[in-house]
């Protein structure tokens, strides 16, 4: 092993022609150029993100302006009527606005208790092999587009509710809110599970230690512990339900009208997202018709925006919270 | 005692933990199962003759031989159908006889006149066809078989007339000796209902004004202008509910008043006299000889254009369309995603940019599908393209832009969590060894973290190939030309998923078209999610045992 | 090293100061002219690495403070202490390698070669490329054998391929590394042992020809017979590179270097000849390390 002393030192240090440890803009002009550019064009590139946001709010804004200010923005939001094609033309939201809360509530009444139990199982009840076999298929779930969710409501739900249940029309407010709780319960259990697995062992060895079981382990501490993230599951979960399109349309009946009376599942209803879908192709360029669709969109974007702010709220608190446990 | 309630109850908490998520996996078999079995039919089935006559006519496939001979073999079969149906006719069809008497008689006054006998003559003659024309009309009016025995009698008395012997007059006897054969034995009172019938069950049997029947048009009827009804049941489980429908008749009848109605069957013969009635179990028995199912797999459906809003043919157009979106927005997304995840790796150091452009990404991440395809609209379409000298109109380019904008968010997170998970030794390694961050990124850690970042591509490709509100209005179209450039808007798999779930009521006479576009979506998407759940698992192994 | 391989060394010259004990001052023979170690022609009594008053804070909290100490080329510097104690800070700063990490900032001075590194105009590349690294944890690229240590040379623009087989031959002989993988050189550096993965990346570092080498408890993931062949090496190495590496092993400290500085609660407590710090400390903290009474 010490037979190659002589090749050592041929490997001199590189002292013959070192370089400069110091090099002012002035000495490395091109260097310091090409850095400086490059991280500009960097930061330019990454800012589109941000760019896109912006764009994406001006250029809908600004369509909707049209129709914001010659219509009156209380007739918008406060009548039930929406007649853009009659004459005079009337574009009362009010019916549609609650109709897309409506499906999207009524979608979570369905996912977040079954979310949240599978939340729980996956992250307290099973091993990590069992998980790895289930993730999967919550992930299938995500994966799925929703036009073949609403080809599956209209072409087999939709039928199937008709005849078990013997309502006028499969495509009704059930119809859309059960197959919107599908699509949102990914969304919920990945986050959900997330923040209840991030709490860490301590907090349930503890309540074990004072011989609780485990449904009272996880009923009475670990989930009121992580409610910060459940809550942003949750909302998340909203956010999935209220910003989704092809499936209210196409599951949804499109009938603009507030059910009644208000528990009423099985009538149709009508959505901002289905609104917009349905109606711009017709909605002649430049129409008020058009404007008022715009104006959904708007509405539409900013109710995400509350709601993502929201949740960002909730998970920041979830990561400080499972960073101190 | 308590301590037991307590013990049971947790129990049942732990098994309903474990039922949400069976409840989880059962949605998800009833939603693929029916889907993946009914949308394979559309490449694997049972095709009949009249599939093999399609493809050769449509898209000049199969051997032209073998066809010709399939085809005479089933004539053979069909001919009796057609003879049955005839020879019906000829006791039933009252109109069609009437006319058909008319046709003769204006027939042979136009051949007595081209003989230039002598006047006395011809108006005799023309006389005795006008009274047997006038006769068999009132025997074919005629509800009373006495009274038309008694008018048929009296025609057939002249048939022993030389002067009409051998002349197109001869006809009207062989006519009048059926009709009188066949009356014989049909209820004279419902002439008009088994016109009707028959014609129904024609329709069925051949083709009516809209729907394609079983056996497709007789031979030697003009083409019909609609492609579809120029051929019977392509598939043998059409012919079979074709067959069902010609066999049975349903209604719905109120049984008790008040009570919803009941659908109810009966066999469709019973709404024909006697002599028909073989036909049925003709029909019934012979279907297999008379379509020839054999074994097919259309793979082409993949690859054929639709012919009558998809009755007959595939999806290639709509592979093709969706193929191109995703192509061309995976260009902007890729460089874009990967840069993006880099830099916030890589150079996150002003607390508040970063935080901005967090808050961006994250906001991107939540816009609504459809807001994506207003700003599409809005922003592409109506304001950039007039502004780069482009027509401002929907095309692919404008719906892969928009669908770029909108995944970007999953491109930057996955790229970013595997750039993340790079252990940084690696690039510490390098970065002692006097490389740039630059040249550490591109020889280090890119490589490291691009099995995480493929994850990213694919997860990003399928999100693009399934979305369909944004490109509802930026460049996704129902029917239309296959796109020549990407200027041209396109038809894709989740558009045409839609249009044919509710698009117009052919898509429900062909499920098999309709679930197999949708199924060739979702299994397009499945695969690639799959690929990447693969992909990350076997990083995750690497990662976890280096 | 006996002193008889020292003289079958042919193209160096060691010459001992007299004035300086134990200082030694070294001169190479390059493409046949001799040369001073030390690039602004002093000689190389004077310190490679200068530290005056160097303090280097993560935001809020402390790393390493006041530090003041030369570094001597051509031997061995040991930096010993408890764990916690910012040993590895310091080390690490020589190279800057701290700037990965976010909200650090710096007071002080901290001179390599006559340079202030600190300075905002310092040529990161620059200085890594003659201040190397070996880390604490074996840190291969999952590379071949051959592209880890052809890594570096290929940095500065070494593309010719006979060169750079020649200079991998050199590195991982340099590193005793060399019979062990010479016949699969592409086989990925992660199939090898532990020790060899270290040694691989000694000679990946030296590689880059730097004047500096800096070894971060380069043994601490290793066997003892590993640690020994490494040990081995250093003492190879010491006659041409300047070579400060962090222990927290008293024994290899004294083994291996020269001078030794103890190191506790971010600030130096004492610096000077192994031998001294380890029989006769002038404080009472380092007798109490090195004795073994402190935690």
């Amino acid at each position: 092993m010490m037979n190659d002393g002589n090749v050592t030192l041929t490997l001199t240090p590189a002292a013959d022609s070192p370089r400069p440890l110091v090099l002012t803009p002035g000495q490395d002009l091109r260097g310091y150029l090409a850095a400086l550019l490059g991280r500009a064009f960097l930061f330019f590139l990454t800012f589109s993100s941000v760019l896109a946001v912006m764009l994406i709010l001006v250029f809908v804004v600004i369509r909707s302006l049209g129709f914001l200010s010659s219509s009156s923005l209380m007739e918008f939001l406060a009548s039930q009527s929406w007649r853009p094609t009659a004459d005079p033309p009337v574009f009362g939201a009010l019916a549609i606005i609650v109709g897309s809360l409506y499906v999207s509530l009524a979608a979570l009444v369905f996912a977040v208790p079954l979310g949240i139990l599978a939340a729980v199982f996956l992250s307290d009840m099973v091993s990590w092999k069992v998980r790895n076999v289930v993730k999967p298929i919550v992930e299938i779930l995500a994966a799925i587009p929703s036009v073949a969710y609403g080809f599956f409501a209209v072409l087999v739900l939709a039928p199937w509710l008709q005849r078990e249940f013997g309502f006028s029309t499969g495509t009704n407010a059930l119809n859309a809110s059960l197959i919107l709780a599908v699509m949102a319960l990914p969304t919920i259990i990945s986050v959900a599970e997330d923040s209840i697995s991030a709490l860490g062992r301590e907090l349930r060895e503890a309540s074990y230690s004072c011989g609780a079981t485990r449904m009272e382990t996880l009923l009475r501490v670990v989930i009121p512990a992580a409610h910060s993230g459940i809550i942003a599951a949750v909302v998340l979960g909203m956010m999935r339900a209220i910003g989704e399109t092809m499936v209210v349309w196409m599951a949804s009946g499109n009938a603009p009208q507030i059910p009644h009376p208000w528990w009423d599942l099985a009538q149709s209803v009508r959505t901002l997202t289905a609104t917009i879908a349905g109606e711009m192709g017709e909605a002649p360029e430049t129409s008020l018709h058009r404007g008022a669709l715009f104006a959904m969109g708007v509405l539409l974007l900013l109710m995400t925006l509350g709601m993502n702010i929201v949740s960002e709220y909730f998970l920041a608190r979830a990561k400080k919270a499972g960073g101190k446990a | 005692m308590k301590l037991r309630f307590r013990g049971q109850l947790d129990r049942v908490f732990t098994i309903a933990t474990g039922l949400s998520v069976v409840l989880l996996t059962l949605v998800l078999l009833a939603i693929l199962g029916p889907m993946v079995y009914r949308g394979s039919s559309a490449v694997f089935f049972q095709g009949t003759v009249e599939f093999r006559k399609m493809q050769k006519n449509l898209f000049g496939r199969g051997d032209e031989q073998a066809l010709h001979a399939e085809v005479a073999e089933t004539e053979k079969v069909r001919q009796q159908v057609y003879e049955m149906i005839d020879a019906f006719k000829k006791g039933v069809d009252v109109e069609a006889l009437s006319e058909q008497v008319r046709q003769i008689h204006r027939q042979f006054g136009q051949d007595l006149r081209d003989r230039n006998l002598p006047a006395g003559e011809y108006t005799r003659l023309r006389e005795l066809t006008r009274q047997i024309r006038d006769k068999l009309e009132a025997a074919f009016r005629s509800q009373d078989i006495n009274e038309i025995k008694r008018l048929v009698g009296e025609v057939l008395k002249d048939e022993s007339n030389p002067q009409l012997k051998g002349t197109s007059a001869e006809k009207l006897f062989a006519i009048a000796r059926q009709f009188l054969q066949a009356a014989g034995q049909i209820d004279l009172g419902k002439h008009q209902e088994y016109a009707l019938a028959l014609q129904e069950a024609e329709g069925i049997l051949f083709h009516s004004e809209a729907l394609p029947g079983l056996l497709g048009p007789r031979p030697g009827e003009p083409p019909a202008p609609l492609v579809m009804l120029r051929y019977g049941a392509t598939r043998w489980d059409q012919a079979q509910t074709l067959l069902d429908r010609f066999l049975w008749v349903e209604h719905w009848v109120e049984e008790k008043p008040g009570e919803p109605l009941v659908l109810q069957r009966k066999p469709r013969a019973e709404l024909f006299p006697e002599p028909l009635r073989p036909l049925f179990t003709y029909v019934e028995q012979n279907a297999g000889k008379m379509l020839h199912p054999r074994r097919t797999v259309y793979w082409q459906f993949l690859r054929d254009d639709n012919v009558n809003s998809h009755y007959f043919g595939g999806i290639g157009p709509e592979i093709l369309g969706t193929m191109l979106i995703t192509v061309v927005g995976m260009l902007f997304v890729i460089p874009l995603g990967i840069i993006s995840a880099a830099y916030l790796v890589e150079c996150a150091s002003d607390g508040w940019t970063m935080r901005i452009i967090r808050m961006g990404i994250n906001t991107l991440a939540g816009v609504p599908s459809i807001v994506f395809g207003l700003f599409g609209l809005a922003f592409f379409v109506l304001f950039l393209f007039p502004l780069l000298g482009f027509a401002p109109r929907p095309c692919i380019l404008a719906a892969s832009m928009t669908l770029a904008v909108l995944t970007l968010p999953v491109m930057i997170r996955a790229s970013e969590e595997a750039i993340r998970s790079v252990p940084a030794t690696y690039k510490e390694g390098s970065l002692a060894l006097g490389a740039s961050r630059f040249h550490t990124f591109i020889a280090v850690t890119f490589p490291a973290a691009l099995p995480g970042i493929l994850t990213g591509v694919i997860l990003s490709l399928s999100r693009i190939a399934g979305e369909t509100a944004p490109i509802l209005f930026t460049g996704a179209v129902s029917l239309g030309a296959v796109p020549r450039s990407l200027f041209d808007p396109t038809r894709t798999l989740s558009y045409g998923s839609y249009d044919m779930a509710v698009g117009d009521r052919l898509g429900m006479m062909v499920p098999h078209n309709q679930y197999g576009m949708v199924v060739t979506l979702v299994l397009l998407i499945l695969i690639l999610n799959g690929a990447a759940i693969m992909l990350r698992t076997r990083v995750f192994k690497k990662l976890r045992g280096h | 090293m006996p002193e008889e391989e020292r003289k079958d060394m042919p193209t160096s010259v060691l010459k001992n100061d007299i004035t300086k004990p134990n200082v030694r001052t070294t001169t190479f023979t390059i493409d046949g002219r001799e040369r001073p170690a030390n690039l602004a022609g002093e000689t190389c009594t004077c310190a490679v690495i200068h530290s005056e008053n160097f303090s280097l804070h993560y935001g809020s909290k402390a790393g390493v403070q006041n530090i003041t100490m030369d570094i001597y080329p051509c031997s061995v510097t040991a930096i010993i202490g408890p764990s916690g104690c910012g040993k590895s800070t310091f080390l690490r700063s020589i190279n800057r390698m701290n700037d990965l990490i976010p909200h650090v900032h710096t007071e002080g001075k901290l001179l390599v070669d006559g340079h202030d590194i600190y300075d905002k105009h310092t040529n990161l590349v620059n200085l890594r490329q003659q201040v190397g690294m070996v880390f604490q944890k074996p840190n291969p690229f999952p590379k071949s054998i051959f592209d880890n240590v052809a890594y570096g040379p290929s940095l500065q623009g070494v593309r010719n391929k006979g060169e750079l087989q020649n200079v991998v031959e050199q590195s991982l002989r340099a590193a005793a590394l060399w019979e062990e993988v010479k016949d699969d050189l592409k086989k990925s550096a992660l199939a090898l042992s532990g020790g060899q993965q270290q040694r691989l990346c000694i000679a990946r570092a030296l590689a880059t020809k730097p004047r500096v080498l800096l070894m971060d408890e380069p043994c601490s993931a290793l066997d003892p017979i590993a640690t020994g062949r490494i040990e081995d090496l250093m003492h190879q190495l010491q006659s041409t590179y300047t070579i400060v590496i962090v222990t927290h092993n008293m024994q290899q400290a004294a083994r291996v270097s020269e001078r030794a500085a103890f190191f506790c609660l971010g600030e130096l407590i004492e610096y000077d000849w192994t031998s001294k710090i380890f029989s006769n400390p002038a404080k009472k903290e380092t007798e109490d390390y090195v004795t073994g009474r402190f935690g």
